[in-house]
């Protein structure tokens, strides 16, 4: 049996210690726009800024897990600087655009559809209220949860890996919102687990681990994380 | 009546809302309750025998009605602006309850114009859509240069009532029109410190202003439409700047009425 890497599947502490961000895949005059925004926004162009951020998101996943918290930091920026809102009014509303596209982008391109889902779970995971999530996003993402759960998206491992990891992440406030829907998904995911043919091993492996991961309240217990996550001599 | 709504400096486009309770979204159709938690009611059928988009004065071309509530970026600032009218008004209360507490005096004859703390509570606003509208009005009134300069200018302190200008309570109770003629008064008032453009002469940068408004201030007062504890008519006038108690006007005839605003 294969082992879940640990670091893909635990929920992630937040690193704000280094003011590190990964940029390195941006040409340098892009890199100095974002680390410009970063500390004074007000000076740039922020409706560009946020495109290039979602942009990025689509193409590159490590970028699309990192993209939540340069967002963070730019909103606040902002808010302290200007009291404004533009980037996050102009970031929330392209999000808002791919995700009426999000079916076009998946008969695209697996990969992109994958980052998207990535991107905006993760904003959903920063980019807080008054410490609450976006109230607006409880839909969305619980609909690409949703798509993810469907018998033709169970079949690729990309995007099962995708949905196991962001419930990881952020399943528990999902549920808070609205456990309704986390119910109904789990069905799909009990459903798929147990009757559809043509899953792989590792699938069938990852769908165990999120049931039992939810079933112990969101976390596993000592017992299942030696299953899972310990290395099994031969 | 007038279709103007307030100008916003970041974005074009602008509806027309009576109420806070979100309007039609891709997924409201499937859902019992709207994005704040209310209950929805059948809003397509209420909303079928009418325009679903108008040319504002700020929009280049029709906008739809619901435009600015089914967009991410409008929601989360709806629900941001709701949550810290709701602390707001709590500190409102607190603030209301704790000057009134040791001096609490039921004063016998209702018509005092001075500052009456025992009465706040009692005409406190507390409608969510009444004071998210009137806080989107403060707001757009504070979000110009003119504000900026005006509070940097002239320290609370040194406020003089009548002619500094002073932002409307949102949390009293005011007529709809009352409180309209307020904010219109104020922004008036505001453009007194207008940055001056480089040929020396004060430009209104912000909002086109109809003359027509402004003289209609001096002749007609606003009425008030609630049911208030109906108070002998004193002849006071009703306060547009807000400093005093409200309330006790005139009843203007309908017609006349009906020629303001």
């Amino acid at each position: 049996m294969s082992q879940i890497d640990e670091t893909e599947a635990h929920p992630t502490v937040m690193e704000n210690s280094t003011d590190e961000y990964r940029f390195q895949s941006f040409d340098p005059d892009t890199q100095m726009l974002l680390k410009t925004a970063l500390k004074d926004p007000s000076s740039v162009d922020l409706e560009k800024v946020s495109n290039i951020i979602v942009d990025q998101s689509l193409k590159d996943q490590v970028f699309s897990k990192e993209a939540g918290r340069i967002c963070y930091t730019i909103v606040q920026a902002e808010a302290k600087q200007s009291d404004g809102n533009v980037f996050r009014r102009n970031l929330l509303n392209r999000l808002q655009r791919e995700f009426k596209d999000r079916e076009d982008t998946r008969a695209r391109s697996i990969h992109e559809w994958v980052c998207y889902v990535t991107f905006i779970c993760n904003i959903f995971d920063y980019l807080k209220v008054n410490n609450m999530p976006m109230v607006a996003l409880v839909h969305p993402v619980y609909d690409c949860m949703m798509r993810l759960a469907q018998p033709d998206a169970l079949k690729n491992e990309e995007e099962v890996d995708c949905l196991v990891l962001q419930l990881h992440r952020i399943g528990e406030q999902l549920e808070k919102a609205n456990s309704q829907r986390m119910d109904q998904l789990f069905f799909l995911l009990r459903d798929g687990f147990l009757l559809q043919e043509g899953l792989t091993s590792m699938t069938r492996l990852l769908l165990l681990e999120i049931l039992e991961f939810r079933a112990g309240g969101w976390m596993l217990s000592s017992t299942a994380n030696k299953y899972y996550y310990s290395e099994i001599s031969d | 009546m007038s279709t103007r709504t307030p100008d916003r400096r970041t974005d074009a486009t602008s509806s027309r809302r009576e109420h806070t309770r979100s309007g039609p979204s891709r997924w409201s159709h499937c859902r019992k309750r709207g994005v704040d938690g209310s209950m929805r009611t059948d809003e397509h059928e209420r909303t079928e025998g009418r325009h679903s988009s108008f040319t504002t004065p700020e929009s280049s071309g029709p906008v739809s009605r619901c435009a600015a509530s089914s967009d991410w970026g409008s929601q989360v600032e709806d629900n941001e602006m709701r949550r810290d009218l709701h602390r707001d008004l709590q500190r409102y209360r607190r603030r209301i309850l704790a000057a009134d507490g040791p001096h609490r005096e039921r004063k016998a004859s209702s018509g005092s114009s001075g500052s009456c703390d025992s009465k706040e509570e009692d005409s406190l606003e507390t409608d969510e859509g009444v004071l998210l509208r009137r806080q989107k009005q403060i707001s757009y009134g504070k979000n110009t240069l003119a504000y900026d300069r005006y509070i940097r200018e002239v320290p609370k302190h040194l406020r003089q009532p009548g002619i500094h200008p002073k932002t409307p309570n949102k949390f009293r109770k005011y007529s709809r029109r009352s409180w309209d003629q307020q904010i219109k008064l104020w922004r008036v008032k505001l453009h007194a410190w207008d940055p001056p453009t480089d040929n020396g002469t004060q430009e209104d940068n912000e909002e086109q202003l109809d003359l027509g408004d402004i003289m209609d201030i001096e002749l007609d007062f606003p009425t008030l439409a609630e049911p208030g504890p109906q108070a002998a008519r004193s002849g006071v006038m009703e306060d547009p700047e807000g400093t005093g108690t409200p309330v006790k006007v005139q009843r203007m005839d309908a017609a006349a009425a009906s020629d303001v605003v």
